[in-house]
């Protein structure tokens, strides 16, 4: 479920989110409401509220929202994960107690930096101490699984600094990491930045420095790199996102959200106005939509697979993507990768090795058709 | 319109020096075109030329001018100035009795002036100076046309003064054309025979055959035969240029048209061919053309091999208009099989690749242009050596030599000194130099054709602040101390990568391609490793980290698609390259051998 509202906009997000104020954020909890009673699955296995900041809602919204979720679809008996997103200026004990009390069991908090700077160049509302307020106010709210987002190699950052912050973090009991290394996504501030040189992306070298580090302090701590940037100790894996990777199904609701059922990839409008006003006409809210041939699953697949540190079950894509052909298209991509040591196999499973791990994109583009 | 009343005539002149811009006025003055459909360059009508601000084609197109009472049929011809496309100024010149020589008053002489004129003076033609440009404040006339007389012969002191721009004196040189071109001299009844000076193909009326009318009338729905072909078509069509096809039903000795006759076949006509009526058996042809110079060669390999076979429609349909293009089957180690096609220069090498590109839509690799070598064998016998990757081990031959230009360079006399430095680095000969004023020069040295195309003609442009101008004609093949410079990836020789040097560049140049691969070769997930050596000793050494980081650091429901759309435009490009070995080597990257940016 996309909640569109952030109490601003972050400078390198590529997220569909608009600053709350002056909007409906009431009527969008209705109109969200009504396209899942239209759309959503009844009796679904993992929930996540993201967006977006969906903490900023008032008790009183948020009230509204899950339990007009659990009457549409009864998810507080089916759901054996639901999360929900937030940012410290919007947590507080009273808040995380009602998220408790309304079904969710996991919070998930971005903290991003524990740099000062680094959090003004990102635009965020929040300072450092406001991050560990947070968690704090989580914990004692009742929640035990929480995830902090994190994000590495900004510019200035060094591996000194994170030697020191990942730990501190880590300190606190989280049961799940997103670490990700600063990507300048296309149409954002710090792309528009980086293209006139106010900005400057790391080197190379320096970025694989922080992600080997990253990697190294985690398991330290005991956390599984289970995917690319997301790291929890045995059985606390989000089972949400394992899903995506998975390239299983799933059902969108709200603006920009995306849907993926029973083979076919659909997007919601992005904007708030349009998504609403076809809501509430009663028609359909999807600005586009995509379906591959076995093929194009097969390779996607492989590559979403390829995230995982479990790696891919050839056998088990082929039948997902529909692949009835005798010759494995993938599996003759992979072979000269296993070669090389970039890829490898293990108890029937192909995986990224420690040496391809960082390469997966160029990797996997070999999968994709 | 009886051939009193007709004249043949082309601009020629250096490049830049308004032959378009004057064929412009001439169209404007004699009402062909409405001014309101005026446009810069009017007969410049391919995208190429237009955007270039070039002519690359002549273009012919008949306009009718009034002197003294009477109506006269001028047949004109814009010709291109470039040196690449002499050869279309010689066709332009042989359907002509006359022929404008343009000079830009404040350039002067240059050395297309020169060849061009030659030309015109070989042909015989009549020759009439005109001066343009004299609008610019810095224009020199009477200076300029004691720099025609000096370097030309060519009586000049009354010289039109015109500027093609302003459209001042056009008229002037419209009636000097009629007072002194002579009159076509050609007999409307005697057996047709016309020459064939241009073809182009149009999708839906096949091929337009453009003529010269030197004897005898064409008339609508002969039944006509091309004397060398032998092939038969009837005149579906005929018309002339003003500037638009214009259909009529006659055209006599001494006009210039075109004709239709719905002809999908593009080698039954041939450029140069004689046209005259299937009902004449012993028609003489008439002199067709000589065979084009090639200058330089390069392969062609479609990206895609699967498009081998519309490569070869493609090349044939621009050979049709292009009868200086020539090509023929190829194959490489490492790019598999293509065409190896010669030109007249670069700029040429360049037009055909991007119309190949563009107007039938084909992505294609391109080797470095390279010049004939001729080996001689041990047994005697000769060997001509197009593309560098060939030239067989040095036991395997006596001699290599190669072809040398006598140059010919104008420039301002300031730059005399530069020039003489940079035609000695290229292995150049004086020969001698020729004042064309106090202020311009001639200087003339032989130098080694692929001197010229390494990187000469770029040095000599940049030495001479853009005021140098070159022309060069092959005079000699001559042995020297030329050595094979292979390139190789990966420990693997790539043959397309192969230049033959002298030996005392071969060092510097083999650095400097490996410097410039190493920027075109993207990344890869392995180290790249790139060696230049001449026989079995490498003589320069490069490598291409491997990729450290590639990943995606988020990538969930929401942005699956998007993320594997922007993988998916990475790997389209990779697709255009070329696999040698399991390195990507994109298409710029064979241009390496070359010299200059
Ligand atoms: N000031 C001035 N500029 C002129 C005159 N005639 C042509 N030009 C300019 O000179 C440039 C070249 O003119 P073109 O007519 O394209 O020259 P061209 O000889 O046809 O060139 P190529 O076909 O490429 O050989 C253009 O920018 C014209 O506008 C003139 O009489 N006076
Ligand atoms: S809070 Fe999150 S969703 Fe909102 S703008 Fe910042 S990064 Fe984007
Ligand atoms: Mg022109």
């Amino acid at each position: 479920m996309h909640l569109p509202f952030c109490a601003a906009k972050c400078h390198y997000c590529d997220f569909y989110s608009i600053a709350a104020e002056g909007q409906d954020v009431d009527g969008t909890v209705d109109a969200v409401l009504l396209e899942a009673a239209r759309r959503a699955p009844r009796a679904p296995r993992t929930v996540f509220f993201g967006g977006g900041t969906p903490s900023l809602l008032s008790i009183e919204q948020l009230t509204r929202l899950l339990d007009g979720l659990e009457s549409i679809t009864g998810f507080r008996e089916s759901s054996v994960e639901t999360t929900l997103e937030s940012n410290p200026e919007s947590m507080d004990r009273e808040k995380a107690e009602a998220l408790r009390a309304l079904g969710v069991g996991r919070l998930s908090i971005g903290f991003q930096s524990l740099e000062p700077a680094t959090l003004e160049l990102f635009g965020r509302v929040h300072g450092v101490e406001d991050s560990f307020r947070a968690f704090e106010a989580a914990r004692a709210g009742g929640f035990e699984e929480i995830n902090v987002d994190l994000i590495y190699a900004a510019p200035g950052h060094s591996p000194e600094r994170w030697a020191v912050d990942l730990p501190h973090v880590l300190a606190l009991g989280p049961r799940h990491v997103s670490a990700y290394a600063l990507a300048f996504e296309e149409e954002t501030l710090f792309s528009k930045w980086l293209a006139e040189g106010r900005l400057e992306a790391q080197p190379e070298e320096r970025e694989l420095e922080l992600f080997e580090q990253t990697h190294a302090i985690l398991a330290a701590h005991g956390f599984d790199s289970y995917e690319v940037s997301n790291f929890a100790p045995k059985g606390h894996e989000c089972r949400h996102n394992l899903n995506y990777w998975a390239n299983g199904a799933y059902c969108g609701i709200g603006p920009s959200a995306v849907s993926h059922i029973a083979g076919r990839r659909a997007g919601n409008h992005k904007a708030l106005a349009p998504w609403r006003k076809a809501v509430q006409a009663g028609k359909s809210a999807e600005a586009w939509d995509e379906r591959l041939d076995p093929r194009g699953r097969l390779g996607e697949s492989w590559w979403l697979g390829l995230r995982l540190r479990a790696g891919v079950d050839p056998a088990a894509l082929r039948e997902l993507a529909g692949w009835t052909a005798p010759e494995d298209p993938a599996l003759a991509v992979a072979r000269p990768l296993l070669e090389e040591g970039l890829l490898e196999e293990v108890d029937g499973r192909i995986r990224l090795s420690a040496a391809g791990l960082p390469l997966a994109d160029a990797i996997s583009l070999a999968f994709l058709a | 319109m009886d051939t009193k009343h007709i004249r043949n005539f082309s601009i020629i002149a250096h490049i830049d020096h308004g032959k378009s811009t004057l064929a412009d006025r001439m169209l404007e003055l004699t009402g062909a075109v409405e001014l309101r459909d005026m446009q810069a360059q009017l007969l410049d009508d391919m995208p190429l030329e237009r955007e270039r601000g070039i002519t690359i084609k002549a273009h012919a197109v008949t306009i009718y001018h009034v002197k003294d009472g009477e109506r006269y049929q001028l047949n004109l011809i814009d010709t291109p100035g470039h040196v690449d496309f002499n050869y279309e100024v010689q066709k332009s010149l042989q359907a002509c009795e006359g022929a404008v020589l343009l000079v830009d008053a404040s350039q002067g002489v240059e050395a297309q002036t020169v060849a061009n004129a030659y030309l015109a003076i070989e042909e015989e033609l009549e020759i009439i100076p005109v001066l343009n440009k004299v609008d610019l404040a810095h224009a020199r006339p009477d200076e300029i046309a004691e720099e025609i007389e000096n370097s030309l012969a060519i009586e000049a002191t009354d010289a039109i003064h015109i500027s093609a721009k302003t459209g001042k004196n056009v008229n002037l040189v419209l009636d000097t054309i009629v007072d002194r071109v002579p009159a076509p001299t050609g007999d409307p009844s005697a057996p047709l025979q016309a020459l064939i000076f241009d073809a182009v193909y149009d999708e839906y009326r096949g091929v337009i055959v453009y003529l010269r009318i030197f004897n005898g009338t064409l008339t609508k729905r002969d039944l006509t035969r091309m004397v060398k072909s032998g092939k038969q078509y009837e005149a579906v069509e005929i018309g002339r240029f003003s500037p638009k096809m214009t259909p009529t039903d006659t055209l006599k000795a001494g006009e210039v048209g075109y004709v239709v006759s719905n002809i999908k076949k593009l080698g039954d006509v041939k450029v140069g061919d004689t046209l005259t009526l299937a009902k004449f058996r012993d028609v003489e042809p008439v002199p067709g053309y000589e065979e084009p110079q090639h200058m330089v060669f390069a392969d062609f390999y479609p990206t895609n091999p699967g498009d081998f076979e519309h490569l070869r429609d493609a090349l044939e349909t621009l050979a049709l208009s292009d009868s200086s293009l020539s090509f023929f089957p190829e194959s490489s180690d490492a790019l598999g099989f293509g065409f190896r096609c010669g030109f007249l220069g670069l700029l040429h090498m360049e037009i055909i690749q991007q119309r190949l590109e563009r107007e039938h839509d084909i992505d294609m690799i391109q080797t470095a242009p390279s010049v004939t070598y001729r080996i001689s064998l041990a047994d005697g016998t000769e060997q001509e050596i197009h593309s560098p990757g060939q030239l067989p081990s040095p036991d395997h031959f006596e001699e290599l030599r190669e072809p040398i230009v006598r140059a010919s360079m104008m420039m301002p006399v300031e730059y005399i000194g530069a020039v003489m430095q940079i035609s000695n680095d290229h292995r150049g000969i004086f020969v001698r130099q020729e004042h064309l004023s106090t202020t311009r020069v001639n200087l003339v040295f032989d130098i080694p054709l692929a001197e010229i195309i390494y990187d000469f003609y770029d040095k000599l442009k940049s030495s001479t602040r853009g005021y140098g101008t070159l022309n060069y004609d092959i005079i000699d093949f001559k042995a020297d101390d030329l050595v094979k410079l292979k390139i190789l990836v990966n420990g693997k020789e790539v043959d397309a990568l192969s230049s033959i040097v002298h030996r005392s560049q071969a060092e510097y140049r083999g650095r400097q391609t490996l410097k410039k691969l190493r920027k075109e070769i993207p990344r890869h997930l392995f180290e790249v490793r790139l060696q230049a050596g001449v026989g079995s000793k490498i003589i320069a050494r490069e490598s291409i980290a491997a990729l450290r980081k590639d990943v995606t650091a988020k990538c969930y429901g929401g942005d699956i698609t998007r993320k594997r759309k922007l993988l998916e435009k990475q790997k389209a490009g990779k697709r255009r390259m070329r696999q040698v070995g399991n390195v990507d080597i994109p298409q710029k990257a064979f241009l390496s051998v070359l010299g200059g940016e």
